[in-house]
């Protein structure tokens, strides 16, 4: 009997320990190494602020500060792209054409973000399709420059990148809404923009959080995007990141990763103390364990 | 609560045209794998020979050897995981902090994902290498295979188990006789969708490969170094398709599901 | 129902199956060779994939593994990738000597063990005989790199919209302005800036390959106010990147390597590699070798027959035609007397390439510096022109 408790423990444990092993041992490493001292192109340990203080001081704040400011401009535009999506899907069609939809959007997520980033650049070129075609139609004159290498460009990449992650969690959350409620509020005579913003919106709010975090997420530690449309020397987190471990910097690497990685842990504490998270999967666990 | 007609198309338009821009940065590779000269698309006939000179290269081929590999490993570990993890939802005590653990490789941006998995290895002296990979992309396809069993025991009614319990089975077997078959396509889609995770994860794997290429390092690494050609474009094009063949299967399972 | 499912499970199971031991038997068909060498390279040693005369006549087979080319990038491979573990060569641009041998990363090369070393002339004419080539492959008297190929760089540029290039000051030239493009790296542009400066007495510059942190700052600073004056599109980073931006004709004239002016006109754009009055960037790539302690003396054999093998002239013949580098003496007569293996254009080809290179060496140029005296300033003003 002993065993077959044995058994069933570790069948339970095993995903566990491989969340702890793998990602937050890990994940304590590299804050630990973020203390550390360099000696010539290795680290010791050690209990020294070096790394941080260089963080706070040089370029790299301001590298930080456009990320944050680029991952929030990235995510409103991504919720406000993805809601009115999610909500349709949601509480307007069958639940069939929805899930069709659903697939629909993930497609693009799934497939690889790098090789879609490469052909954005060419759409965008000063002699890519976009600008032939104002050119064609009249509109321009002269190629327009800011499509490309720009923060134009990096915005749009880094929508198209994420965005499709969002429309999920906004659809979960809109899609377990009990519809009654809507509906009550329309037989009292509420007009429908009103409902909506009292009742619906409020209770889709955890869904609207969840998928901030994505996009807020994916934003955050990119590095591919602005190596691939980026303008001159751009640089976000995530491509900093790789640059300083390339000049073998490691305690500032494990800074920078730690920094981003605690920002990403408050949000998801945030939301983990303000919404019930099993409500919100309530599409998916249909009654409560 | 009915929208009119022209709100209806409007709608429908708007959802089409995120679609299509989402779309859009998918054909630019496949025109010009297709295309005989190997340019930027400008397509006047159809050429197959960019693919057919991707066998030639060895380089390649060792990195498309790997990507399936671990994408099979990947395949098959990752819905075990989520499995046993949606399992001991149900079970364990602890609801909340297993559905929580789980999600966690959803918050962590990729990079620091790959960096703190590149420091333990580091550290504890592992070598990077297949299983490295593995770790990495298992990790990363973890959260959604465990969404995708969870939905699916969530819909399994488990007063079937009750009443394999009163027939006399213990709990394994009435697992395995009656709820295993009925979650079973929940299973294989998330297979089916940590594969594809798998195929086309880069930065991650990007910082403990070691000696070894994936098909997606591979391509990025040729796109840094020595420049895309036409075969890179034509490897890309066949990622894209298998890609969509794959989800095309888990959507065609999930429709007929549907209907009966 | 239930059958049908338990169906779907048997059969999936059994695939997998199949798929495992499909992979099995490829490996076991592998199993046949005497080992592997693992061969970490920046992208340019790959003849096409081609190693079959290697592993025919030696039984081992070549892992070519694509690496970053950037100083640092190397090093750490070496010291945290487990790199020392994994690689027996690095094949990168040389010039980086101190930091590998100082930490003991690589070994010395025992050129008499390499059968092509000596009847190689050009490496003994244009690296081993000027001590500034030397310095780019050797430390201490010892030689450390293998160079494979040598080249000069300059800057590249589309005629049709400039005319003839003959000068590095077409990259800040007003009348360009927003059209051109410089790479994200020190070494290059960096360097290549220094000696335009200098040699149009812009600046006083002692030596643009080692330079003062003052001399840098002048430099730097030079590219700060073009960078505001919007002269620059942009500063690449990746290959694809600087070959797009001439096919998409993004810009007309930019500092990159010759080899993305080839890639550039298979894409049908006529792209020029200037001849610079200044002179060129001249620079050396070939592997190093690798210090792995347990490594056996077969693996060690193995090894320099492999750098023996980059020396021959049908790999040189190769290489030479793929990236229009210089190599062995005998590249072209090997072409030429080989009619199976290259065609006689490509004979041809090979034989200008090669006395294009050379040209290059007449020129008054300067060596690449990799890792100045004061590598430090050049990272930090680097990064101060990237944040400008």
């Amino acid at each position: 009997m002993s065993q077959v408790r044995f058994a069933r423990w570790l069948l339970f444990a095993a995903p566990i320990l491989f969340i702890c092993v793998f990602l937050l041992v890990p994940l304590a490493l590299t804050f630990t190494i973020s203390f550390w001292e360099r000696s010539g192109f290795t680290i010791k340990p050690g209990l020294s602020l070096d790394a941080y203080k260089v963080f706070f001081s040089g370029v790299r704040l301001s590298v930080l500060r456009t990320s944050l400011g680029f991952a929030a401009v990235v995510t409103v535009l991504g919720l406000l792209t993805a809601y009115p999506i999610a909500y349709f899907l949601a509480l307007r069609v069958s639940p069939r054409v929805s899930q069709t939809c659903l697939f629909l959007f993930a497609v693009p997520f799934v497939i690889n973000p790098i090789i879609r980033n490469f052909s954005l650049a060419y759409i965008l070129g000063r002699t890519g399709p976009v600008n032939s075609f104002l050119k064609e139609i009249g509109l321009i004159e002269r190629p327009v420059d800011w499509l490309l290498f720009s923060d134009f460009s990096v915005i749009l990449g880094l929508t198209l990148s994420y965005m499709p992650f969002m429309i999920y969690p906004l659809w979960l959350s809109l899609a377990g809404i009990d519809r009654r409620y809507a509906e009550a509020s329309w037989v009292l005579g509420v007009p429908p923009v009103k409902t909506f913003l009292r009742v619906t919106l409020p209770l889709s709010l955890p869904g609207v959080f969840a998928a901030s975090i994505f996009g807020f997420v994916g934003t955050f530690g990119e590095s591919s995007v602005p190596i691939i449309l980026g303008g001159l020397g751009y640089q976000l987190m995530g491509n900093t990141i790789t640059s300083t471990l390339d000049v073998l910097n490691y305690p500032l690497a494990a800074a920078m990763s730690s920094i981003v990685a605690a920002t990403m842990l408050l949000f998801l504490v945030l939301w983990y103390r303000m919404f019930d998270i099993q409500l919100f999967l309530g599409k998916i666990t249909l009654r409560r364990f | 609560m009915q929208y009119s007609r022209s709100a209806q198309v409007a709608i429908w338009a708007y959802v089409v045209v995120v679609l299509v821009l989402l779309y859009l940065p998918i054909l630019p590779p496949i025109a010009t794998s297709i295309s005989p000269t190997g340019r930027q698309p400008s397509i006047t006939s159809v050429s197959f020979k960019w693919y057919a000179q991707l066998a030639s290269n060895p380089m390649l081929i060792e990195s498309v050897k790997t990507s399936i590999k671990v994408a099979l490993m990947v395949g098959l570990v990752t819905p075990l995981l989520a499995l046993s993890a949606a399992l001991a939802v149900r079970e364990l005590k602890v609801p909340r902090l297993i559905l929580m653990l789980m999600l966690l490789p959803l918050f962590i941006p990729g990079i620091s994902l790959g960096l703190a998995n590149a420091f333990l290895f580091q550290l504890a002296d592992i070598a990077p290498s297949f299983w490295t990979i593995l770790v990495v992309h298992v990790l990363w396809a973890l959260p959604f295979a465990f969404l995708i069993v969870l939905t699916a025991i969530s819909a399994f009614d488990p007063v079937y188990l009750e009443s394999a319990y009163v027939h006399g089975a213990n709990r394994l077997q009435a697992f395995i006789t009656v709820e295993l078959p009925n979650i079973l396509p929940g299973i294989l889609g998330s297979a089916t969708f940590s594969v594809i995770l798998s195929f086309n994860e880069t930065v991650r794997t990007s910082l403990v490969q070691g000696p070894l290429n994936t098909v997606q390092t591979y391509i990025w690494s040729r796109y840094l170094q020595v420049g895309l050609s036409p075969q890179t474009y034509a490897l890309m094009s066949l990622l894209i398709l298998i890609t969509l063949i794959l989800i095309a299967g888990l959507l065609f399972f999930n429709l007929r599901k549907g209907k009966t | 129902m239930d059958n049908s499912r338990r169906d779907v499970l048997k059969k999936s199971l059994l695939t997998m199956g199949m798929l495992s031991a499909g992979l099995t038997s490829m490996r076991s068909a592998f199993a046949a060779s005497k080992g592997t060498i693992n061969f970490g390279d920046v992208g340019v040693s790959d003849p096409g994939g081609d190693w079959s005369k290697f592993v025919s006549a030696t039984g081992w087979d070549v892992n070519l593994v694509a690496i970053g080319n950037a100083p640092s990038q190397v090093l750490n491979v070496l010291i945290a990738g487990g790199g020392r573990k994994t690689y027996d060569l690095m094949g990168i641009v040389g010039g980086m000597q101190k930091p590998l041998v100082e930490n003991d990363l690589v070994l010395p090369i025992d050129t008499s063990r390499l059968s092509n070393w000596n009847r190689h002339t050009n490496i003994k004419k244009y690296v081993l005989d000027d001590p500034n080539g030397f310095k780019f492959i050797g430390w201490e008297g010892k030689v450390y790199m293998m160079p494979t190929f040598i080249q000069g760089d300059s800057i590249g540029y589309l005629p049709e919209f400039t005319g003839h290039v003959d000068s590095y000051g077409a990259l800040f030239d007003p009348k360009f302005r927003g059209y051109t493009a410089v790479e994200d790296n020190f070494t290059t542009t960096g360097q290549k800036t220094a000696l335009y400066l200098k040699m149009n007495n812009l600046a006083t510059i002692d030596d643009p390959s080692n330079m003062t942190p003052s001399e840098v700052k002048q430099v730097v600073d030079f590219l700060v106010d073009k960078k505001k004056e919007g002269q620059f599109r942009l500063m690449w980073t990746s290959f694809q990147q600087s070959v797009d931006l001439f096919v998409n004709k993004e810009v007309y004239v930019q500092d990159c390597w010759e080899p993305m002016v080839f890639a550039a006109r298979r894409q049908g754009v006529q792209a020029e590699y200037a001849r610079p009055k200044e002179g060129y960037l001249l620079w050396s790539l070939g592997p190093y070798l690798v210090n792995n302690p347990n490594r056996t003396p077969e693996r060690e054999e193995a090894i320099y027959q492999l750098l023996d093998f980059l020396l021959d002239d049908w790999y040189s013949a190769t290489i030479s035609l793929i990236h229009g580098y210089l190599t062995s003496p005998g590249a072209a007569e090997y072409a030429r007397s080989h009619p199976g293996e290259f065609t006689s254009e490509q004979a041809e080809k090979v034989e200008q390439i090669h006395a294009n290179v050379k040209s290059k060496f007449e020129m008054p140029g300067t060596w690449q510096q990799r890792w100045p005296t004061h590598v430090d300033v050049y990272e930090e003003e680097w990064a101060r022109f990237r944040a400008a």
